[in-house]
């Protein structure tokens, strides 16, 4: 089968043949960076379609199947077909498509994967070199493995919430998007490369994600698991960016807020400096990090005061000119319009179908030797039924016709679908 | 042993420091590669004065914390400031695959380590950088935490309790998502070489790369012109109800529950057989229960609250409702999946003690990734100056005692 998407002969990962059969957000986002950089991939929805295409946002919020913003964000690049694999002609359909693939990737719970007779042994026997991605919250074994669960169960699973977000009794917080979701798809991304790139001499494998595990290991754990385990001694969330400094958290000021992360002496004297050197901050003793923690009372209110009268980008500008790192704590439209990525050529406007131009966030990386591809606009519900079920698997224009009287094959009636 | 590692052979100096750089290398240890850290004792790479201590005595050899985040990376010692210093790394770097740094703009350049000097040293070298916000463009110099970074992107406008202001994340949850998601990056270059014998120069912006996250909400203000806000717990896109976090009984003790389809949402009925106050008609359908959201999230959090949370989410999971418990970082160790699932692992360090680490953090089917403890300071010295580099005992032992070697 040659790559018929396009543009993708010079990416790094051109001739790497992908099938995504993933929902919502791990999976498909996983298959988009493949995407992105070169490789074929084909994005496999049941007749229904991607859950994403009911979830929004759409425009004037007006659900359409075509018109979700979440699953155009996911899935550009890809080419789209249907089958419904938990019916017998579907699941061989599915199995002709995987011998063809080199990677499957997928969001399905294992249980889910076993019913349809899609879980990796079934699948290796048919393909033995197929690479297997799969991203759950929870994974494929261990005694969570059978549950029901989405990325927010992930997330608080992983301690991130309620070690790292919130004030302490009250509610622990998820950043407000599929945190676990985007997590476990990098990672699936990269350790899945990792076992294409070594095929040729391990052959084809299994790549286990629990999104929940990757972050419960690397981020939380990798701070926390030796005061746990070697000192008995449990840390939990502050409600402050960071207790063992000040000024070290998000501040308000004038027109919405500033991340202020002030740690080392030159940073605190850069401060100082930015706010003119104010009486109260001279004593040589708030150099010290730690005591200034401890006397955070004397140091946050003097810092507020001087934030109230300014805007965030004035007070990151002048922190910033005097080495102290400060952002702004910018919104989706001002990030989306900062000049600093605008310059940098990052937005790519897209052409759909049914949502117009679409100027989408562009590739997370520069390769200047195996670029990025251009983005092709998410395929449409069974976009490519014809040409991927027909000209490439090979079935007849008989049988395909016949799957599609059956509903193995097409989108689902109008009123199902969106 | 034969453990079937993909990056086997593949040899990477990284000059990456604290946490973002060298959690690179501790996922490309895993992967297989060969990690050379490139530090020194002249300006000690701040993780290692991170407690807890082995002994409870500072030592950088003995930061526990550190070793937890990245004990994959071997230690090699070197005073960048000397010339002798850069020569030794300008030839390690002749006999490597790939080059990681996460430097400021230009400080490659500044140590005669920009891409042209290193493709001299060796043609197809892939360098890997991943500066704050990128190389170019009027923030290139920015000055960032991994905690302040995420403001820039927009992800922590979208963090907070409903209508309030942005809550702070208050450690850096980009740098072990740069960190994987920068791997990515190097295998695609290091496959692009394989393909073709080029090397190149990888940029990633860390900004870039999380802003990635932003997407649901971008999509949103694009087609809608919508600014979102913090929302809790809620769904990012009003597409399940209920979808929060729930108290349960004794301090501090909380569990996520959502209801994307109605089934699950029959199912939450059926283990609440008791529960009158979540039949009601306001809640009869998804499109009630996203516009009752408040209402129902405090009428679940009245029944949640009677229970002890892992048996209310075995309770819960009975009745095929997404229920998990709220982890604190007290749980990690000791949750019963993590263990089955050997997410830590105690290993025995050179120095005589024992200490934990998270181990492959994700399960390949043949891979089967090494797990180490931490480095020492210089523990792969020797091998990289007497063996790859093939210096005599005199001469090494000469660096050694110059300090240069450090």
């Amino acid at each position: 089968m040659a790559d018929r998407t396009g543009g993708g002969s010079r990416g790094a990962l051109a001739g790497i043949r992908v099938v995504d059969f993933g929902q919502m957000v791990s999976a498909p986002y996983c298959a988009k960076l493949f995407a992105d950089y070169g490789a074929d991939v084909i994005k496999v929805e049941l007749p229904g379609g991607d859950a994403a295409r009911r979830a929004g946002p759409f425009p004037g919020d007006r659900p359409h199947s075509e018109k979700s913003g979440l699953f155009f964000f996911h899935n550009t690049s890809k080419r789209g077909i249907t089958c419904d694999v938990g019916r017998p002609e579907g699941r061989a359909l599915m199995i002709r498509l995987l011998q063809w693939a080199d990677v499957l990737i997928e969001n399905n719970l294992p249980r889910q994967m076993r019913a349809w007779g899609l879980d990796y042994p079934s699948l290796a026997a048919t393909n033995p070199n197929l690479v297997v991605i799969s991203i759950t919250p929870f994974g494929q074994s261990g005694p969570y493995s059978g549950w029901n669960g989405y990325d927010l169960n992930a997330f608080h699973l992983s301690g991130a919430s309620s070690r790292y977000c919130g004030r302490p009794g009250e509610m622990p917080l998820e950043h407000g998007t599929f945190s676990a979701d985007y997590f476990g798809a990098v990672t699936g991304a990269a350790w899945g490369l990792a076992a294409v790139f070594g095929r040729d001499e391990i052959g084809g494998q299994h790549v286990d994600v629990s999104s929940a595990e990757a972050i419960a290991a690397t981020f939380v754990g990798g701070m926390n698991i030796a005061a746990v385990v070697h000192e008995r001694r449990v840390e939990t969330r502050t409600g402050l960016g960071n207790a063992l400094s000040a000024p070290a958290t998000i501040l308000p000021c004038r027109d919405g807020q500033v991340w202020m992360m002030v740690m080392e002496p030159g940073q605190w004297r850069g401060l100082r400096a930015a706010m003119g050197e104010p009486e109260w901050a001279q004593p040589e003793m708030f150099d010290d990090t730690r005591v200034r923690a401890e006397n955070a009372d004397l140091v946050y209110p003097p810092i507020l005061e001087w934030c109230r009268d300014r805007d965030k980008l004035a007070i990151m500008d002048l922190c910033q000119a005097h080495g102290c790192p400060v952002s702004a704590v910018l919104d989706v439209g001002e990030a989306a319009r900062q000049a600093h990525l605008l310059e940098r050529g990052f937005f790519v406007d897209v052409e759909h179908a049914f949502l117009g131009r679409v100027r989408v966030i562009g590739a997370p990386f520069r390769m200047p030797a195996s670029p990025a591809r251009p983005p092709r606009p998410a395929p449409l519900l069974g976009e490519h039924d014809d040409a991927i079920w027909g000209d490439e698997v090979g079935a007849s224009r008989d049988a395909l016709a016949r799957l599609r009287a059956q509903g193995i094959v097409g989108a689902a009636a109008e009123g199902t679908a969106s | 042993m034969n453990r079937a590692l993909p990056l086997e052979g593949i040899r990477v100096v990284n000059f990456g420091w604290v946490w973002a750089g060298p959690a690179i290398g501790q996922t490309l240890g895993f992967l297989g590669a060969e990690v050379l850290k490139i530090e020194s004792r002249a300006r000690l790479d701040p993780m290692r004065r991170i407690p807890p201590f082995h002994g409870g005595r500072p030592d950088p050899d003995r930061s526990l914390a550190q070793h937890a985040c990245w004990a994959g990376n071997g230690s090699v010692t070197l005073d960048l400031k000397q010339p002798e210093a850069l020569d030794l790394v300008r030839r390690l770097i002749a006999r490597s695959d790939v080059v990681v740094e996460n430097f400021s703009p230009r400080v490659m350049e500044s140590l005669g380590l920009g891409y042209p000097a290193l493709r001299a040293l060796r043609e197809d070298i892939i360098l890997f950088s991943m500066p704050a916000a990128g190389s170019s463009g009027p923030m290139r110099d920015l000055r960032t935490y991994g905690t302040t970074l995420t403001a820039l992107t927009g992800l922590d406008s979208l963090t907070g309790y409903k209508g309030g202001a942005p809550m702070p994340v208050e450690n850096a949850f980009s740098d072990p998502y740069t960190g994987i998601f920068a791997a990515f990056a190097i295998v695609a270059a290091l496959r692009h070489r394989r393909r073709t014998g080029e090397g190149q120069h990888v940029e990633f912006s860390q900004q870039e790369s999380v802003m990635q996250m932003v997407g649901p909400a971008y999509m949103d203000w694009l087609l809608n012109g919508a600014v979102a806000g913090p929302k809790g717990n809620e769904h990012p896109l009003a597409a399940a109800a209920p979808h929060g976090v729930f108290p349960c009984r004794g301090e501090d003790r909380w569990i996520s529950i959502v209801c994307a389809t109605e089934e699950e949402w029959r199912g939450l009925l059926a283990a609440f057989p008791d529960a009158a106050s979540l039949r009601t008609n306001d809640f009869a359908t998804i499109e009630r229960r996203l516009v009752h959201i408040d209402a129902l999230h405090e009428a679940v959090g009245r029944w949640t609250i009677r229970f002890e949370v892992a048996a209310l989410a075995e309770h819960l999971q009975r009745h095929g409702v997404a229920a998990a418990p709220v982890s604190t970082a007290g749980d990690l160790a000791s949750d019963p999946h993590l263990r089955a699932r050997n997410t830590f692992v105690r290993v025995a360090h050179p120095l005589g003690f024992e200490e934990t680490v998270y181990g492959a953090y994700v399960k390949t089917s043949r891979s089967r990734p090494r797990i180490e403890p931490g480095r020492a300071l210089g523990h792969d010295n020797e091998r990289v100056f007497r063996e790859i580099l093939g210096l005599s005992q005199a001469e090494y032992a000469d660096l050694v005692e110059r300090r240069i070697i450090d």
